[in-house]
């Protein structure tokens, strides 16, 4: 908690020994031999915002799903704040958003933001003061008996942020959640995101994505996967300090580090 | 009645001014499209009539409608009588295969291992024509309408069964993980997920299990159906045949497809008005 208040890019001085998620020589071979993930290193410390930036088959969606426990590691180890994936599923400090909204069509903005508290048996009425809270946050207070089919992409998306919000997670798990928004939206969903998150930086965000811009505006680390066999490349450290701002896209200092991923991402 | 409904969408297209309108737009549509067929309608019967008076076909071979409307209206009673015993019993059996068929398939579909011992089974079972196995319900329930019932319920059951089972296991796979995730218990993925989920399924099965349960009940009564008062229209059926009584064999045909039609109707309306409660209901409101 300290390192991240402290240090801007949360890395090292906390990787030692408070280490949230921790990954040593983590591998993953499919049973039909394909190797998914290979020796993977990573310490992520407590507050940071690491995005994972890869091409299609570099294994980003591999550790997304090896750290929710969907899926199972063949070797090495992987640690959430000292407990294996399922047992931090267990302790309900993780919420997850996917490409895919994922919202149930039946139920209105609020019943779906409610629904991982209604899950494990919160009384309806709090779920209900605390789903309203998480809807103010992303702009959707007036919405909340609405269907999801009368709301735009980016509106969906929104609400499928808010119901992560919505149990106070310790740890963000997002997997290329602006991947099938059009660029405006994109950007509006990332300042949002942006502003939410760096109010207190309590959560320890784990960003899937394939475009560069996105995490160099996100981040504080990003890492470079590449495919065949899924690894991690090489670990740029954006150094940009926040809050960060929409301006923060127009500064040379940004231009630079995209180009530093990109070259990284060629490689 | 065709013509009157003609004439009425020719009124209200007439006085379509700036006053208020006699009848919603929606509702002269609906109107206007209702003409064709209702004019085939007239010309087909028309036709009958005409063909059966100028041709003398005798009675017993082809009634004509008007012989078959008096039959019906002479034997009125009981036909009214077969039609709500029939109609009753189609009710009973088909709320047993809904009930029965979707409790089934949410066990089937609980556990993997009981579907893939069991399925096979009662794919089996639905194969074996109904006809085939009649006599032994009859030897066990008795006849009369237990008997009837429950062949109603066999014939409708399967269709339930297999569409809600369908449904049930074609979940979205990101919802499913997302349950996972958020440590949904199977019972909560069972009834906040996975069972609404199959509801368009299971309509569909409700509307095929709707019609068959129909003949279902006919079927049952040829089989199985009591004489006397609560006689369905099955055993009217047989009567009439045997007795050579065919215009009013053709009334309580008519019957049985009016039965059927409006059941099918009633269970269409039923499962639009389950549909759109879920993705409509709230529009109104929000736009």
């Amino acid at each position: 908690m300290e390192a991240m208040r402290n240090g801007l890019t949360g890395q090292g001085r906390s990787g030692e020994d408070q280490a949230f998620v921790r990954m040593s020589n983590l591998s993953k071979v499919y049973p039909n031999g394909t190797v998914a993930l290979n020796d993977v290193n990573l310490d992520i410390s407590e507050g940071e915002f690491i995005s994972f930036v890869g091409p299609s088959g570099c294994g980003k969606s591999t550790i997304f799903k090896l750290i929710t426990g969907l899926s199972g590691h063949t070797s090495g180890e992987l640690s959430i704040l000292g407990l294996t994936p399922k047992e931090a599923r267990k302790a309900n400090n993780t919420s997850f958003v996917f490409q895919d909204h994922t919202l149930l069509p039946w139920s209105t903005v609020i019943d779906n933001v409610m629904l991982p508290l209604s899950l494990r048996g919160d009384s309806r009425k709090e779920s209900r003061k605390e789903a309203e809270r998480v809807l103010e946050m992303v702009g959707l207070r007036d919405y909340t008996k609405a269907l999801p089919r009368m709301l735009s992409g980016g509106m969906k998306m929104r609400v499928s942020i808010a119901r992560a919000l919505v149990s106070k997670p310790k740890l963000l798990l997002m997997d290329e959640p602006f991947a099938a928004l059009d660029e405006i939206t994109r950007q509006s969903l990332q300042d949002e995101l942006l502003s939410i998150w760096q109010q207190d930086r309590s959560m320890t965000v784990l960003f899937v994505t394939h475009n560069v811009f996105e995490a160099v505006f996100l981040s504080s680390r990003v890492a470079v996967m590449t495919p065949r066999p899924g690894k991690i490349s090489n670990i740029v450290p954006i150094d940009v300090p926040y809050p960060r701002g929409e301006d923060y896209r127009t500064t040379a200092r940004f231009s630079e580090l995209v180009g530093a991923v990109s070259k990284s991402l060629n490689h | 009645m065709g013509k009157s409904m003609a004439s009425a969408g020719v009124i209200a297209a007439e006085h379509a001014a700036p006053r208020k309108r006699f009848l919603s737009k929606a509702w002269r549509t609906r109107l206007i499209g209702a003409v064709p067929p209702a004019a085939a309608f007239i010309l087909f019967v028309g036709l009958w009539e005409i063909i059966g008076r100028q041709f003398d076909i005798p009675v017993f071979l082809l009634p004509k409608p008007s012989d078959i409307l008096n039959a019906a209206i002479e034997n009125w009673d009981g036909l009214l009588g077969a039609l709500l015993t029939t109609a009753s019993e189609t009710v009973v059996g088909f709320l047993l295969s809904v009930v029965i068929g979707v409790g089934a398939a949410i066990v089937l579909a609980s556990s993997k291992l009981v579907e893939r011992s069991v399925y096979p089974y009662a794919i089996v079972l639905q194969t074996i024509p109904i006809i085939a196995i009649a006599p032994i319900i009859v030897i066990w329930f008795g006849a009369g309408t237990n008997a009837i019932v429950f062949i109603t319920f066999l014939i409708g059951f399967f269709p339930m069964l297999s569409n809600t089972l369908i449904g049930l296991n074609s979940t979205d796979h990101n919802m499913k993980n997302l349950f996972f995730l958020y440590n949904a218990t199977p019972l909560q993925t069972m009834w906040r997920l996975r069972l609404p989920a199959a509801l368009p399924y299971i309509i569909a099965g409700l509307k095929i299990s709707a019609t068959l349960s129909v003949i279902g009940a006919i079927v049952g009564e040829y089989m199985a159906g009591l004489g006397g008062a609560n006689g369905g229209l099955g055993y009217a059926i047989t009567v009439a045949a045997t007795r050579l009584k065919t215009p009013y064999l053709f009334a309580c045909g008519l019957s049985a497809s009016i039965l059927g039609i409006g059941f099918f109707l009633l269970v269409n309306q039923l499962s639009k008005w389950l549909l759109s409660s879920w993705h409509e209901s709230e529009l109104a409101k929000e736009n």
